[in-house]
């Protein structure tokens, strides 16, 4: 009998822990097509698709409506792009640093590796605001005053962490035989990295890309220390959240979107590497 | 193997090692200090159990590992602060570390991208060298797409698309299946006399080194207990270990007690727990010295009427191994195990039981110093 009450323990913890996981966020998406703000699922004043056309509406239409007529749209689409640009800098210097330290951790052994590890790695364990504050003032001391700049480097800072984690259990999982052959046959390091250690890592590296590419988009607490008066997407959502009537039910829309190409991307990840195995 | 010439000037060079050690920082002295000269052209396998520092020799002349004491010289030359890419060797990994991304003629061309050949001439000489090995018609598949004995031609052919003077083999037919492996080592030999490169081959696989190989150095715990040919090896071991390790043999322990002149050389007695033995004395041991007499199972016989034996002892049949060919017998005498090979050459030995008069020779046994014995297979299965 035991079995089966410890089974049923299983199941009902399970099945809390899918709730605690998914209700939020089934509650969000469906607020998101209620014609109500700030959202509600309880207050149902009707099916709505607004808070997602509002990004392409036509301007008549924003203005003809209490609550989009009070939101900047120019001003949120402008902070979208300069999240892209941020990390269409953050994720290619990332990539550079992480490699290096994976190489350098893996690859080349000194004695001074177990420190390394922890030297490389401690932006990611600090909180997100002292390196954001820290970031800010130790730039500023050199003119570069807080904006894009500030936030690309307090950024890369941490986000290189990701992809040197992906690529060093990578390297690991491959003996260095192959690398040592390479050399053995009259190769130059460089040579050898490139023919051999880089091909042999490049799906490591389009997932650490990947995985960068996120950590910098949804940065919060760094980016807002850092940001002076520019903006990114993450802390125009934040902005718009702290409104003291309740957030507009635009950021549902935006979630559930983010969503959407969560589950697409994880979908075609899996489809892939389905077809890969077949192969 | 292909019937064609193998492209290229390939000349092997010489190497020395010139009181050679090696002490990981770890302190594990892997090598004790060796002296050891292989000669341009031959076939020398280093042969010894895993952990014997083999391995760490093959890298110390491969230039992965820097010497602690001593020098590497290869071809007369120093080679201290020349780095793997710099040295006049090739070496092929256990693992044979083919690049599983390249197609198998870039394998093989690899080395010459380094020179900066040009991608024509590169696979010209690729598909040459594929000829060799009989894989002419591979050069566009990948490695994972070849059979294991095709991968390991592919390894040789690498190693020898850039013309190495030494060509080093860390194991390369371990992981090859037994007919295979027998074939493999053919065709090495063969490679290795058309080519004239001077092969260094590591092996823990005594049957390896001695069909191949010109001379053997056989190693235990960082030493290099002896060099020598095959036969040499075989017929005169050095030391206990040699002894043990090489072959089959059984093993008699006792002290000298007297000391003989035979008509090839010296001979000694040792009082073994079976009674006293005589065998060669080629270490010059004295009288008390501590040591042991060893035989080899095919040196044993029956004693018949008419068959005079310098030692002789009563034992029990305890079990009969038929091999075909011959039949291996193993009996126990007291504490003593004991083991005789007999030619196939009627019955195979069937009527055989119990208590049986059996002896050898005494130029057939070799009386050395006592010392440490190779593991035996039962030993090493205990400690797995």
């Amino acid at each position: 009998m035991t079995g089966s009450w410890s089974n049923r323990l299983l199941t009902a913890y399970t099945l809390a822990f899918l709730v605690f996981m998914f209700a939020p966020l089934v509650l969000m998406i469906v607020a998101s097509f209620n014609d109500l703000s700030p959202p509600s699922v309880v207050d149902w004043r009707g099916f709505t698709t607004k808070w997602y056309t509002f990004f392409w509406d036509d301007e008549a239409v924003l203005r003809a409506d209490p609550v989009m007529r009070s939101l900047d749209r120019e001003r949120i689409i402008g902070c979208f792009g300069n999240s892209l640009l941020v990390a269409a800098v953050v994720v290619p210097c990332a990539l550079v640093l992480g490699l290096a330290g994976a190489v350098l951790l893996t690859r080349w052994r000194a004695r001074a590796n177990g420190v390394l590890w922890w030297v490389l790695l401690s932006p990611m364990l600090f909180p997100g605001v002292v390196l954001g504050l820290s970031a800010l003032i130790f730039w500023r001391e050199l003119g570069v005053n807080a904006g894009l700049t500030t936030i690309i480097i307090a950024q890369t800072t941490f986000v290189a962490g990701y992809p040197m984690l992906i690529l060093m259990a990578r390297l690991q999982r491959q003996p260095s035989d192959q690398e040592e052959a390479a050399l053995d046959l009259g190769a130059s390091p460089w040579l050898v990295f490139r023919r051999v250690t880089l091909p042999y890592l490049a799906p490591a590296l389009a997932s650490a890309a990947v995985i960068a590419f996120l950590a910098s988009m949804e940065n919060y607490n760094t980016t807002m220390f850092a940001k002076g008066g520019a903006c990114v997407f993450s802390t125009e959502i934040g902005a718009l959240a702290r409104n003291p009537n309740g957030h507009p039910p635009i950021i549902n829309a935006v979630g559930a979107a983010i969503i959407l190409l969560t589950v697409a991307a994880a979908l075609a990840h899996t489809l892939l590497q389905r077809r890969e195995m077949r192969r | 193997m292909g019937s064609s010439d193998l492209p290229g000037k390939l000349r092997g060079q010489d190497v020395a090692l010139q009181g050679m050690s090696i002490t990981y920082p770890n302190g594990f002295t892997a090598v004790q200090p060796t002296d050891l000269v292989i000669e341009a052209g031959e076939f020398f396998s280093i042969l010894g159990p895993s952990g014997c520092g083999k391995t760490t020799i093959l890298r110390a002349v491969s230039g992965f590992v820097e010497p602690t004491a001593g020098k590497v010289l290869i071809g007369g030359k120093d080679m201290a602060g020349i780095g793997p890419n710099g040295r006049p060797t090739a070496l092929i990994f256990q693992s044979l570390a083919l690049f599983p991304l390249m197609k198998v003629w870039e394998n093989v061309a690899f080395g010459l991208e380094a020179r900066g050949v040009s991608r024509r001439e590169r696979r010209k000489r690729a598909d040459e060298l594929l000829d060799l090995v009989a894989l002419g018609d591979q050069g566009d598949k990948r490695p994972t797409e070849l059979s294991g004995g095709q991968r390991q031609r592919v390894a040789v052919a690498r190693a020898l698309a850039v013309d190495p003077a030494v060509l080093l083999l860390d194991e390369p037919l371990s992981a090859l299946d037994l007919k295979l492996r027998q074939h493999m080592r053919t065709e090495l030999r063969a490679i290795q006399q058309r080519t004239g490169v001077t092969f260094i081959y590591i092996t823990h696989d005594q049957g390896e080194a001695l069909t191949m190989s010109d001379r053997i150095a056989v190693m235990n715990k960082g030493v290099i207990e002896q060099v020598g040919s095959a036969d040499a090896i075989y017929a005169a071991p050095q030391t206990a270990f040699v002894a043990s390790f090489v072959g089959e043999t059984n093993v008699f322990s006792g002290k000298v007690i007297g000391l003989e002149t035979g008509e090839k050389g010296p001979m000694a007695r040792i009082e073994s727990p079976l009674g006293p033995m005589l065998g060669r004395n080629p270490a010059g041991l004295s009288v008390g010295d501590a040591a042991m007499l060893f035989v080899r199972p095919e040196r044993m016989s029956l004693a018949g009427p008419e068959a005079p034996f310098g030692n002789q002892l009563r034992a029990r049949v305890e079990r009969r191994d038929l091999e075909g060919p011959f039949v291996n017998l193993f009996l126990r005498a007291g504490e003593q195990e004991l083991a005789m090979h007999l030619t196939n050459a009627g019955d195979a030995g069937q009527g055989l039981h119990g208590e049986q008069t059996i002896g050898f020779a005494s130029e057939s046994a070799i009386v050395l110093p006592e010392g440490t014995l190779a593991a035996t297979g039962r030993e090493m299965a205990e400690h797995v």
